[in-house]
């Protein structure tokens, strides 16, 4: 281990970049007080403790298969390990009480919508939202118009991105009400933390996240309509090719339920089956990992090779539960998505505790104008697309660029929209050498709807590895972070002692064999 | 084959599962003493006071945090002077695999030494950092499952292995009933019993587990399932059934053996009790009776096969 002193300036001279909020530091460069403990042990292990680690780490994630592909010169992909950065990002308990009750909050709001808008579509009649929008988003779907799922949940799985800005203040910078994937990262990023580098956590009380995969079958069993004791749940996988094929196996492995693919189910009279060794067995709930399109060809997409016939008659008939529902992704659109503190205030009666990023929807003449105007400080997104595709950030962008996109916006208004460009915050990250540099951070927390709404501590922290790139996907050359919820002891739904604190009885002391040779024996037996 | 023998590898059996199953549960506590509570009351209490406890220990010194927790874990892997340590458990191994090498294959000898000689002297380099318990007990457990491989596919199934395979399924059974007795909530006292995902980390059944039962892994359904469910191999009852195996096939008159016998007995009881207990049942009363009764086996044995060996050795 390398001792401090020598080392030290590593972590000292690391300085915040003005006008980014740094989550671990101050301004000037000192600890804030929940990171002081955490910088002291980053600087005790030093340079070479965090390379070593940094080498154990992709060793691990190797071995467990824990890796990307990534696409390099000529076509040829190769495997790399998940990019864990070694510094975690600390949340105080305060802050995310505050962020959990902001989430439960939209996400109800955007669960109210998706079931307003397939059936009496009150907003659009109180002219909140207009119907034009809600129709031509491309994930409206006409086939589910009408049907209430168990419960009335439809976006069982959530996760909303949120980021800092550099007022401290949290935005919702995006919602993910279809197939928001990632919490796989966040448990076994923890697992790995706490292999590699456990002197992190010496002075902290840190919150689990394990427990997700209960939370989730809990959820899933609560939904699905089965009057027998037990509900049969599923996840169902495009298959082996995705790239999130890791993420559904560790799901259904952890929650101890079948992966299944499109051609291990069957619909039979609007009843769901899976095909086992001992005949049709039924399915009450699916945890479907692919989109909308593919799930049915007789209702979607119909030259999808991945659906199953029939499912969504048996999904309107009632006989299998669905998570997420289908067409929940008209709540998640960016069009819509600045219409959801609206919502919050139309459904809810409450005020919004999550802000939203500024956003100009170009639909309308004037606004577009302004935008086109301003468009070297704005960032402009495509509606339909995710993972960061298509993005183009403004400030970033030379004038070539800038001039192509003003051509694209103006002749196709409304599948752009532009938002204000949100100065994310920054956490310290390892950078090569082992110094610690800034870099930008968002954070996508993973919200459970079942009977209630649970939210996960933390969640996935993505970071932009490049200097000053705001790009924080990982297919786009992200990483990510482990990120802490501290336990303060003031916590609702924080119960019963931690687990080093009861001391239970001793048993009586264990035996061992006494082997070595017959003069021991006897000696013992004249004891 | 001579009663010495029979007793070595009856010890070299115990003593290999021993450091397997301390390695898994001190990896266990290990990962979950670094995070703080889960969002749902936690009604077993497992953590390393209680793995002190599971071998016959108070603890002094600090009661809470993790100054107690790695000090504890530290005692449980590399030290010598505890007898209870993985190291301690493996150089009894190693002694009692070099008295028989000639009855192993020189595969099982080796494997068995080089695990040996990769604990010694503070173990690999890296292990005295933060991490060292948990990366102790990776190897511990990688290395146990390696010569447990090499003793199934090279070992002739004769009264030997007979011997190696009964000590190890004794002290596997007497490892989870322990476990469980130390971390099971006491009493009909906790309406709402938590989360026991770390028992079943604790003995590497987690995976097993959630295929088998649908119940969330709270403490009594874990319990059942650690206890009766003959389907995972390391449960107490499947290990029982396996025990009547061995001791059936290595015995010269089963029919009126006593260590068959009281085996049977006790599977048979297990099996009733399964039957009649109700799901939320309270099993700390079983788990001490299933151990007094191992530990009357593991007499009944010494006396029958080992020409009473070692009836001294008994504290309790």
């Amino acid at each position: 281990m390398v001792s401090s002193g020598v080392q030290a300036p590593q972590v000292d001279g690391y300085r915040p970049q003005a006008p980014f909020l740094d989550e671990l530091f101050e301004p000037d460069g000192t600890p804030r007080p929940t990171a002081r403990a955490l910088v002291e042990e980053l600087r005790r292990l030093g340079p070479q403790g965090l390379i070593e680690a940094g080498r154990r780490r992709d060793a691990i994630f190797m071995q467990q298969g824990i890796t990307f592909e990534t696409s390099g010169g000529g076509g040829a992909t190769h495997e790399r390990p998940f990019p864990l950065d070694l510094v975690p990002r600390v949340l105080s308990g305060q802050e995310w009480r505050d962020i959990k009750r902001g989430l439960a909050q939209r996400i109800r709001a955007l669960n109210h919508f998706v079931d307003d808008v397939y059936h009496a579509r009150e907003i659009v009649r109180e002219g909140l939202v207009p119907w034009r929008l809600v129709a031509s988003c491309p994930q409206f779907a006409r086939a589910v118009h009408g049907i209430r799922p168990p419960g009335g949940v439809y976006t069982h799985v959530a996760g909303c991105d949120l980021v800092r800005h550099s007022d401290g203040r949290w935005k919702v910078i995006e919602d993910n009400v279809r197939i928001p994937s990632g919490i796989s990262y966040v448990l076994e990023n923890r697992a790995a933390m706490a292999r590699l580098v456990p002197e992190l956590f010496a002075s902290y009380r840190v919150r689990p996240v394990d427990h997700y995969p209960q939370l989730l079958l809990r959820a899933l069993r609560s939904v699905a309509p089965s009057a027998e004791s037990e509900a049969t749940v599923v996840v169902w996988t495009p298959g082996p090719a995705n790239a999130a094929y890791f993420e559904h196996a560790f799901l259904a492995r952890q929650m101890g339920v079948e992966l299944v693919e499109a051609s291990d189910l069957v619909v039979r009279d609007d009843v769901l089956y899976m095909r086992t060794t001992r005949g049709l067995e039924r399915a009450h709930a699916v945890y479907r990992r692919l989109d909308d399109d593919f799930v049915d060809p007789l209702e979607f997409r119909s030259d999808s090779l991945l659906g199953v016939p029939g499912l969504v008659r048996a999904y309107r008939a009632g006989s299998v539960a669905i998570a997420n529902a289908f067409g929940t992704g008209v709540a998640d659109d960016k069009a819509i998505y600045c219409f959801v503190p609206d919502m919050i205030r139309f459904y809810l009666g409450e005020e919004p505790i999550l802000e939203n990023v500024k956003t100009y929807l170009l639909s309308d003449p004037e606004v577009l104008e302004h935008v086109l105007e301003h468009l070297d400080q704005l960032v402009v997104k495509p509606t339909g697309e995710s993972g960061g595709r298509g993005v183009m950030i403004g400030p970033h962008a030379d004038e070539v660029e800038l001039q192509k996109m003003r051509r694209v916006i103006s002749t196709d208004p409304d599948r752009w929209i532009a938002q204000d460009l949100v100065r994310l915050s920054t956490v310290p990250t390892v950078g090569p050498d082992a110094v610690l540099q800034p870099r930008h951070v968002d954070l996508r927390p993973f919200a459970v709807f079942g009977e209630r709404i649970d939210i996960v501590p933390g969640g996935l922290t993505r970071v932009a590895l490049e200097d000053g790139s705001l790009i924080v996907n990982s297919s786009r050359g992200g990483g990510s972070k482990d990120t802490w919820v501290l336990e303060d002891g003031d916590d609702a739904d924080r119960a019963g002692p931690p687990i080093a604190d009861t001391q239970p009885p001793a048993l009586p002391d264990l035996r061992y064999g006494e082997w070595t040779g017959q003069q021991q024996q006897q000696q013992q037996q004249e004891l | 084959m001579l009663a010495r023998i029979a007793h070595e590898l009856y010890w070299l059996g115990r003593n290999l599962a021993r450091a397997e199953f301390t390695a898994r549960a001190v990896e266990a506590v290990f990962q979950a003493e670094l995070q703080g509570t889960s969002e749902t009351t936690p009604g077993v209490s497992f953590g390393s006071g209680g793995l002190l406890a599971m071998f016959g220990d108070v603890h002094e010194g600090p009661r809470s945090g993790q100054a107690l927790g790695g000090h504890a874990l530290g005692q449980l892997t590399l030290d010598p002077e505890r007898p209870g340590s993985m190291l301690a458990s493996i150089e009894r191994a190693r002694e009692g695999a070099r008295t028989v090498r000639d009855v192993i294959s020189a595969e099982m000898w080796e494997a068995i030494n080089t695990t040996a000689l990769g604990l010694r002297g503070g173990g690999q380099p890296g292990w005295a950092a933060p991490a060292g318990p948990s990366l102790a007990s990776q190897y511990v457990k990688e290395r146990t499952a390696l010569i447990w491989g090499v003793a199934n596919r090279s070992m002739l199934r004769d009264e030997a292995k007979c011997f190696l395979d009964a000590g190890g399924l004794i002290e596997i059974s007497d490892m989870v009933l322990r476990m469980l007795r130390v971390a099971l909530p006491a009493g009909d006292s906790t309406p709402a019993d938590g989360h026991a995902l770390i028992l079943l980390q604790a003995v590497g059944g987690f995976h097993a587990y959630l295929r088998a039962v649908t119940a969330p892994p709270n403490a009594r359904p874990v319990a059942r399932f650690l206890l009766f469910e003959r389907a995972y191999p390391d449960s107490v009852a499947a290990c029982v059934d396996s025990l009547h195996e061995v001791f059936t096939t290595a015995d010269a008159g089963p029919r009126n053996s006593k260590p068959v016998l009281r085996v049977s007995r006790l599977a048979a009881d297990l099996d009733f009790q399964r039957r009649a207990l109700p799901d939320g049942a309270e099993l700390t009363g079983i788990c001490e009776q299933t151990q007094q009764e191992l530990a009357r086996i593991d007499q009944d044995v010494t006396e029958r096969y080992f020409a009473g060996a070692t009836t001294a050795g008994l504290r309790r």
